[in-house]
C-alpha cells in the first residue's frame, strides 16, 4: 500500500497544475509572439505548430508517467518511461537546433 | 600685493624653483594629491550587512534564540559572517583595483623650473611653482595668478556657479576675502574657459580650497541604464517573495503547524529565495572586466559604465585623432602671390600658442607649424620680431591674435579657421600689393574648396599695421590684410578602415560629430569606407524643431561645424530615441557632451576636463581598442545576465513547491538551516559565473537591460523547477515512505542539483557542452558544489544540518529524473528562443 495516501490526492494536483501552468505559459508567449509578428511571418503550419511545442508534449506525456508510477509506487516504470523520454528529448536536440553560431546569431540580430 | 610680491612670498621666482628646492618642498608639503575618499576595509565589510536580507537573517537568527533554538541561531549567525566574507573580499579587491586603474590615468600641468618650461605629473608640484595655465586645463593647485591674457575660468566645482568667471593679476585690496572674491587665484579643480594666465602655487593637495572641500564634492553621477535595470529588478523580486513568505507563513499556521516553526521556515525560505549573491557577482564580473580591458589599453574610471560600454549601439565620435592619426602635419601654404610667400610661415609662428621648451606643447596646429618651422630652420627667422601682446584663442572666435614689433613698427597678425579670419578681412595681399579682397574672393574660395574637398584643412593668416597702446582686444580684428593659408593635413589612420568595420558589424553606428567643415569630413569617410547617408550642418540643427533633430540623428552620418552645444544635442536627441549613446571627444569643448552620453569615453592624451568627465579613459586613441572594450563589455553583461536568468528562474520555482510542500506535508519540507546552508553552497558555487565563456554570438550585437524579458523567463522556466520538486516530493513520499529528515536529505539534493546544473543548459543558446563549452572555473566549481551536496548527507556536518543517509535507489531515479529535467528545460530553451528575442 502506498505510505501517505491521504496525501496523493494533494500531490497529484500539485504537480498537475504545475505542468498545466507551464503549458498554459507556453501558449500564452506563443500567441503573444504571434500577434506581435503577425504582419511579418507566415501562418505556422500545423506540423511546425506540433514540433514546436515538443517539450510540452514531453511534459504532459511525463506527467502522466510520473502520476501513474508514483500511484503504483513503480520504481521500474519511472525509471524506464524517463529512459524513453530523455532518447526523445536527445534526438529532438540533435535534430532540430541549430548546433552553430551563425544560426542563432541570425535568432538574434537586431 | 602687487603680482609679483606672490614670488617673495613664497620664496621662488619669475624662472621658477629649481629641481632640488622643488624636491625638499615635495618632502616638506608631501604630494599634490587629495586625500582620496578611501573606502576602509572596515567600511566594505561593514557593508556586507547593509541589506534587507542580512536584516531577515539577523532577525531569523535573533528568533531562532529567543525561542530557544541556539544552535540554528549560531548556525545561521556563521551563515551571515561566511557569507558577508566572502562578498567582502571581492568587493574590497574591486575597490583597489578601480583606485590603481584610475592612478594610472595622468593628469599633467606646465611649470616652469630653472627657467625651463616643461609637463610635469600634476602631484609633484609644490608651493612655489609657477604654473601656465590654456584653455582646456584643470588648475593643478591653488595659484596667485602673476600674469594673464582674458583669462576666464569655471569655479562650478567649488560656487556650483555655472558661467565663467574673469579673472585679473592685478592686487584687490581686499580685507579677509572670501574664495569667491579673490578673482586674483586659481583654484584647484577649476577649469580654464578662456584665456591664459600664469600663477604661483601658493597651497597644494588638501591644503587648497578643493581639497578642504572635497570629501562633500562626491561624485553624483546618474545611475547607468543597467544600475537602473537592476535595481528595479532587485526591488521587484524582493517584493514579490516578500509577498509569498508572508503568504506561507500565513498558510502553514492556518493549517495547525507551530507558529514558531511556520515563522523560522517563512524566514529561511526569504533568505533563501533572494538572489542576494547579485551585487556580489556583478562586482565581481565588472572589476574583472575592468582588469580584461586595462590589458587591452582601456581604463575604466567608473565600473558600473562596463555594461552600458558594452551596450553602445551609436558611438559618437570627433575625427581628429580617431578616425584620423591625430598627428597634424604642416603640408604647405599658400598665398594669392604667384611665388609662395614665407612670410605666411613667419606670421603662422608669430602668432602662435604653442609651448616651446625641451618639447613642444600646445595647439596641435600651432604645434605642427613650429615642428616645420624648426624642420626647415624658419624658426631663426623670427628672431627679429618682439612680442608685444596677444588676444588668445576661443571657441567663439576661432581665432587668435598676436602683436609684434619690428624695426618699430607694430603688426597684428591673425590666425585662424578661414570663414572666420576672412570675415575680418578687408583687403588680400598679393605680390607685396594689397587690394580689395572682394576682387579675389572667388580664387580663395575655390581654392578652399579645393583643399577642403582633398581632405586637407587651412588656416587663414591675416595682419594689419597697428598704433601703440597698452592692450589690444578682440575689437582691433577688424580691416585685415589676408596674406595666406596654411595647409595641414592629418591623413586618415591605418587601421581605421578596419576597426569601423569591426564597429559596424558589431552594430554599432558611428557618427561623426565634428566642428570641421563638412567636405573634410566627406572625404575622411570616402577614405575609411565608411556610407554616408546623410550630412547634417550646424547651420541646418539650428533651424531644426526637437522632433526634426530626433529624426536627422537617425539619418546622420556626419554632423559638421557643429558647436559644444549642438554636440550635446545630438546626443540628447540619440538617447531619447532609445539609444544607448557613446561619446569619444578629448577637448575641453567636449566636456558637456562626455557628462551627457551614457559613456564618456576620452584618451590618455585629451586635456584634464575631458578625462575628468569620462567614464572610460583609453590609452591608445584607437578605435580597435574602442571595439575590444565593448566586447568585453558586452561579455560581463551577458554573464551577469545569466545569473540573474537562472537565480530567478530556480528561486521561483522553489518558492513556489516550497509554499505548497509547507501546507500539505505534515512536516516541514526542509529545514531552516538546510535551506540557508543549501543557498550557501549555491551562491559559492555561482562565484565563478563572472568567468565563463560567452557564446560569439552573444557579442555580436549590443543588448539592452529587458526586465519584461526577465520575467517572461521567469515565468516559464520557474514551473519547471516547481513540477521536479513536486516529482521528488512524490517519489520520497510514496515510493519511499520517506520520513521527515530522509525527505528532507532527498529535497536537499534533488534541489541543489537541478539549481546548480541548470547553468549549463541556460549558459547558452547552443547545445549545451557540445556546440558550447563552459569556463573551466565554472565548471570545476559547479560540479565539485555538486559533489560537496551529494556527499553531505553522508558526513558529520550532515548529521548536524539534520540530514541523513539516502536509500541508494533514490540516487538512481534522481539521475534519471535530473538528466530528464536538464533535458526538458534545454527543449523548452529552443522553444522560448524561437518566441522571446533578446
Amino acid at each position: 500500500m502506498t505510505p501517505y495516501p491521504e496525501l496523493m490526492g494533494f500531490w497529484a494536483v500539485c504537480i498537475t497544475w504545475s505542468a498545466l501552468f507551464l503549458t498554459a505559459v507556453s501558449i500564452y508567449l506563443y500567441m503573444d509572439s504571434r500577434k506581435k509578428r503577425k504582419l511579418t511571418t507566415p501562418a505556422t503550419s500545423t506540423f511546425r505548430f506540433v514540433i514546436d511545442f515538443v517539450f510540452v508534449w514531453a511534459l504532459l506525456g511525463l506527467l502522466g508517467l510520473y502520476i501513474v508510477s508514483i500511484d503504483r509506487g513503480s520504481s521500474i516504470l519511472f525509471a524506464s518511461g524517463n529512459i524513453v523520454v530523455e532518447a526523445l528529448l536527445v534526438a529532438y536536440t540533435v535534430k532540430n537546433r541549430p548546433a552553430r553560431g551563425p544560426e542563432i546569431e541570425k535568432e538574434l540580430s537586431p | 600685493m602687487r603680482p609679483t610680491d606672490a614670488y617673495g612670498v613664497l620664496e621662488t621666482s619669475e624662472r621658477g624653483l629649481s629641481e632640488q628646492e622643488a624636491r625638499q618642498r615635495i618632502e616638506k608639503y608631501g604630494y599634490n594629491e587629495l586625500i582620496e575618499k578611501r573606502v576602509s576595509w572596515s567600511q566594505v565589510l561593514l557593508r556586507q550587512f547593509k541589506n534587507p536580507v542580512s536584516g531577515i537573517l539577523i532577525a531569523s537568527a535573533i528568533v531562532a534564540g529567543f525561542f530557544g533554538q541556539i544552535e540554528q541561531s549560531i548556525a545561521i549567525l556563521a551563515m551571515i559572517f561566511l557569507s558577508a566574507i566572502l562578498g567582502f573580499y571581492n568587493e574590497y579587491n574591486a575597490e583597489k583595483t578601480v583606485r590603481a586603474l584610475r592612478q594610472s590615468v595622468s593628469v599633467k600641468a606646465v611649470v616652469t623650473r630653472e627657467g625651463k618650461t616643461m609637463e610635469i605629473g600634476a602631484r609633484l608640484v609644490v608651493p612655489g611653482d609657477v604654473v601656465s595655465v590654456y584653455v582646456g586645463d584643470v588648475a593643478p593647485a591653488d595659484m596667485r595668478i602673476v600674469q594673464c591674457k582674458e583669462l576666464q575660468v569655471n569655479e562650478a566645482v567649488l560656487t556650483g556657479e555655472s558661467f565663467p568667471v574673469e579673472k585679473t593679476s592685478d592686487g584687490l585690496g581686499l580685507q579677509r576675502p572670501t574664495p569667491q572674491q579673490l578673482t586674483n587665484y586659481l583654484f584647484m579643480g577649476t577649469v580654464v574657459q578662456h584665456g591664459n594666465g600664469r600663477g604661483v602655487v601658493v597651497s597644494t593637495g588638501r591644503h587648497t580650497e578643493f581639497g578642504s572641500i572635497s570629501a562633500s564634492l562626491a561624485e553624483s553621477r546618474p545611475e547607468t541604464e543597467f544600475q537602473r535595470g537592476v535595481k528595479k529588478y532587485g526591488t521587484m523580486l524582493i517584493s514579490l517573495t516578500m509577498a509569498l513568505v508572508i503568504g506561507i507563513f500565513v498558510l502553514n499556521t492556518a493549517v495547525g503547524h507551530p507558529i514558531i516553526d511556520s515563522l523560522l521556515f517563512s524566514l529561511a525560505v526569504a533568505v533563501g529565495l533572494v538572489p542576494e549573491l547579485m551585487p556580489a557577482i556583478v562586482t565581481i564580473s565588472l572589476s574583472q572586466g575592468a582588469r580584461v580591458m586595462a590589458k587591452k589599453q582601456v581604463v575604466v574610471k567608473r565600473l558600473v559604465s562596463i555594461e552600458d560600454f558594452g551596450n553602445i549601439d551609436a558611438l559618437c565620435t570627433d575625427k581628429t585623432g580617431t578616425l584620423t592619426g591625430g598627428r597634424i602635419v604642416l603640408e604647405d601654404y599658400w598665398s594669392l602671390s604667384e611665388a609662395r610667400d614665407p612670410k605666411i610661415l613667419h606670421y603662422g609662428l608669430l602668432c602662435n600658442s604653442a609651448v616651446t621648451g625641451d618639447k613642444i606643447t600646445g595647439n596641435p596646429m600651432d604645434v605642427a607649424i613650429w615642428e616645420y618651422g624648426i624642420a626647415n630652420g624658419i624658426e631663426r627667422e623670427i628672431a627679429s620680431y618682439a612680442p608685444v601682446d596677444e588676444v588668445p584663442f576661443d571657441y567663439q572666435r576661432r581665432m587668435m591674435s598676436t602683436v609684434v614689433r619690428k624695426e618699430g613698427k607694430l603688426t597684428l597678425i591673425n590666425k585662424g579657421a578661414p570663414e572666420s579670419v576672412l570675415s575680418r578681412c578687408k583687403y588680400a595681399d598679393a605680390d607685396g600689393k594689397s587690394g580689395s579682397i572682394d576682387s579675389v574672393q572667388k580664387l580663395i574660395d575655390a581654392k578652399l574648396a579645393e583643399y577642403s574637398g582633398a581632405g586637407y584643412r587651412s588656416l587663414a593668416i591675416a595682419y594689419k599695421t597697428v598704433d601703440t597702446k597698452n592692450s589690444y582686444s578682440v575689437e582691433d580684428e577688424t580691416n585685415l590684410t589676408l596674406l595666406g593659408f596654411l595647409i595641414f593635413t592629418d591623413p586618415p589612420k591605418k587601421d581605421a578602415e578596419q576597426a569601423i568595420a569591426q564597429l559596424t558589424k558589431m552594430g554599432v553606428d558611428v557618427k561623426i560629430l565634428t566642428g570641421d567643415n563638412e567636405l573634410v569630413a566627406v572625404k575622411i569617410c570616402e577614405d575609411l569606407k565608411i556610407p554616408v547617408k546623410r550630412v547634417v550642418r550646424g547651420s541646418e540643427l539650428t533651424q531644426m524643431s526637437s522632433s526634426e533633430i530626433r529624426s536627422a540623428v537617425e539619418e546622420g552620418t556626419i554632423f559638421a561645424r557643429i558647436t559644444p552645444e549642438q554636440k550635446l544635442d545630438v546626443i540628447k536627441a540619440l538617447r531619447a530615441n532609445g539609444h544607448v549613446v557613446g561619446f569619444m571627444g578629448d577637448g575641453v569643448n567636449d566636456a558637456p557632451a562626455l557628462h551627457e552620453a551614457d559613456v564618456g569615453i576620452s584618451v590618455d592624451s585629451a586635456v584634464d576636463v575631458s578625462k575628468g568627465a569620462a567614464d572610460i579613459v583609453l590609452l591608445e586613441k584607437n578605435l580597435s581598442v574602442l571595439a575590444d572594450g565593448i566586447e568585453e563589455g558586452r561579455k560581463i553583461f551577458a554573464n551577469t545576465i545569466k545569473y540573474i536568468l537562472m537565480s530567478t528562474s530556480s528561486n521561483f520555482g522553489n518558492m513556489f513547491s516550497a509554499a505548497a510542500a509547507s501546507v500539505f506535508l505534515p512536516f516541514l519540507p526542509m529545514l531552516p538551516m538546510q535551506i540557508l546552508f543549501m543557498n550557501l553552497l549555491y551562491d559559492v558555487s555561482n562565484m565563478t559565473l563572472p568567468s565563463d565563456n560567452v557564446d560569439e554570438e552573444y557579442t555580436k550585437w549590443p543588448r539592452r537591460w529587458d526586465i519584461g524579458f526577465v520575467r517572461r523567463f521567469t515565468l516559464f522556466f520557474g514551473p519547471f523547477s516547481s513540477l521536479y520538486d513536486f516529482l521528488t516530493y512524490g517519489i520520497m513520499l510514496f515510493i519511499f515512505g520517506a520520513s521527515a529528515s530522509v525527505f528532507q536529505s532527498g529535497w536537499f539534493v534533488e534541489s541543489f542539483w537541478t539549481e546548480v546544473l541548470v547553468i549549463f543548459v541556460i549558459r547558452t543558446r547552443r547545445i549545451p557542452f557540445v556546440s558550447s563549452r563552459p569556463g573551466k572555473w565554472l565548471t570545476l566549481l559547479t560540479l565539485s558544489a555538486v559533489a560537496f551536496g551529494t556527499i553531505l548527507p553522508f558526513t558529520i556536518l550532515g548529521d548536524f544540518l539534520g540530514f541523513t543517509s539516502l536509500p541508494a535507489q533514490y540516487w538512481v531515479l534522481l539521475i534519471l529524473m535530473v538528466a530528464t529535467y536538464l533535458l526538458l528545460v534545454d527543449a523548452g530553451k529552443v522553444f522560448f528562443y524561437k518566441i522571446c528575442k533578446f
